[in-house]
């Protein structure tokens, strides 16, 4: 995932990062308390704007920790693997974020946790998105593949172009949920169809 | 050797003397103010048409609107009182009419915008931001077009808000002015750190022991007053001593700090 993830980075006008990422204390976990939340809220926008600038769907969280995210080499200021967790935590609390079970199956990530799911998108916005493209196309009530969604010339131009597989999953898996999809089929051919 | 005031006759001539002066004196001191009083009304008015002239100018030029408030206060016109057309026909006060036809309006809400900034970065600076920061904070907020606002304006909106007796309040420390939001004064001690922090963005136990001289305790003391008021960040990535940082340097140096890396 981390090859990914440098490889959309290097493509992609270079992100700017926020002021605070200039700002050695930054890296250091605060301790009054009210400090420290405004510190977890800052991080955890940067974390997702990050994110959605290259579009990460999943963080490894090893890879994170030594990359330009949470390591400032230019100040030598880096978020330390406990406050990086710590952050997590905080963001899983806003839905902002999910481990993965399983490592992600790449093998990048290694042991269990190591993975997360950054939402910056949550997947409830992207059923949303789903559905709109759905009805736009007019392809309500008619069978798609979940290959065609997240990866075929019909989403092409849309956001949910190169969506991460799991994620789309997740996210069509809210409409099941709604009652507005059904989902069928084997693990590598699933079909999803519209209400 | 005068025979002047000899017998009971002076007394008369001196009490008489002084009724003079007495009304003399009262006499010239009506006319004086009778004078500058229609100076001051004729300098009114000639403000007041100068004002109307210069209104693009005033509501468009952050540093002309400045000037011009300047010179209101030196004669003693708050422009932003309402009550200062006793005519009554305008009312509204001079800003009103100047810079926008619902009143209470420019700096009223440039007032609320304060406010919204200094209660969204209360957590991360403890309640003192600089004024700079604050001025450029409350810019970037506003629509495209409106006009520029300086630091004088965000001054003026912040004294606006005193009579809601809130806790808000000009503070110059040092060379630097900030907006207080949170109802605490600074100890002497306390100052002096913030002064302190200015140079370099931040101050640790040893610079300030070998600066201010003093005992090792107290500047720890100091710091952690200001850190438990959320005033100061700690840095302890340091080769060294731990560095506590000012928040305010999380933009104000911005590029300073990319020079000096």
């Amino acid at each position: 995932m981390a090859a990914a993830s440098t490889a959309a980075a290097g493509a992609d006008t270079s992100f700017r990062f926020p002021r605070e990422y200039s700002f050695p204390a930054f890296f250091t976990r605060q301790t009054n308390l009210t400090t420290h939340h405004a510190q977890l809220s800052k991080w955890s926008a940067l974390v997702l704007a990050y994110a959605r600038h290259h579009r990460i769907f999943r963080l490894g969280l090893s890879a994170a920790a030594d990359s330009d995210l949470f390591y400032n080499r230019r100040l030598d200021r880096r978020l330390g693997m406990p406050d990086i967790r710590e952050l997590l935590d905080f963001m899983k609390r806003d839905g902002r974020i999910e481990y993965a079970s399983g490592g992600g199956g790449d093998g990048a990530g290694g042991g269990e946790g190591e993975v997360v799911f950054v939402y910056w998108r949550k997947p409830e916005e992207w059923a949303r998105k789903i559905e709109k493209y759905v009805e736009e196309t007019g392809q309500k009530g008619g069978v798609l593949t979940v290959y065609e969604l997240g990866q075929g010339e019909g989403t092409r131009g849309t956001e949910i172009h190169g969506i991460d597989n799991e994620v789309l999953l997740k996210a069509l898996n809210v409409l099941v949920r709604k009652g507005r999809a059904q989902i069928f089929g084997q693990d590598d051919s699933q079909g999803v169809k519209f209400f | 050797m005068s025979r002047k005031g000899v017998g009971i006759g002076a007394f008369d001539r001196s009490r008489l003397t002084s009724a003079h002066f007495a009304s003399h004196g009262s006499n010239l001191r009506a006319s004086n103010a009778e004078a500058l009083s229609t100076q001051l009304s004729v300098f009114r008015s000639l403000l007041q048409q100068f004002a109307q002239t210069h209104a693009k100018d005033i509501r468009s030029d952050p540093s002309f609107r400045a000037q011009f408030a300047r010179m209101c206060s030196v004669i003693g016109v708050d422009p932003l009182a309402s009550s200062h057309t006793e005519g009554g026909s305008t009312g509204g006060g001079l800003w009103a009419q100047l810079l926008g036809e619902s009143v209470n309006d420019f700096y009223f809400e440039l007032a609320v915008r304060v406010v919204e900034v200094c209660g969204v970065t209360r957590g991360e600076n403890g309640g003192l931001i600089g004024l700079a920061e604050l001025t450029e904070r409350v810019s970037k907020g506003r629509m495209e077009g409106s006009s520029e606002i300086s630091e004088d304006d965000v001054r003026r909106a912040v004294e606006t808000l005193k009579p809601l007796g809130g806790s808000y309040a000009v503070l110059q420390v040092g060379k630097k002015e900030y907006i207080r939001s949170v109802p605490r004064e600074l100890s002497g001690d306390q100052r002096a750190v913030v002064e302190a922090v200015q140079v370099l963005g931040y101050v640790s136990v040893g610079m300030l022991r070998d600066n201010l001289g003093w005992e090792t305790a107290r500047c720890k003391t100091v710091i952690d007053d200001l850190m438990s008021e959320g005033m100061l960040w700690v840095d302890k990535q340091t080769k060294g001593e731990w560095e506590y940082w000012s928040p305010s340097f999380m933009v104000d140096t911005d590029g300073a700090v990319k020079e000096g890396e």
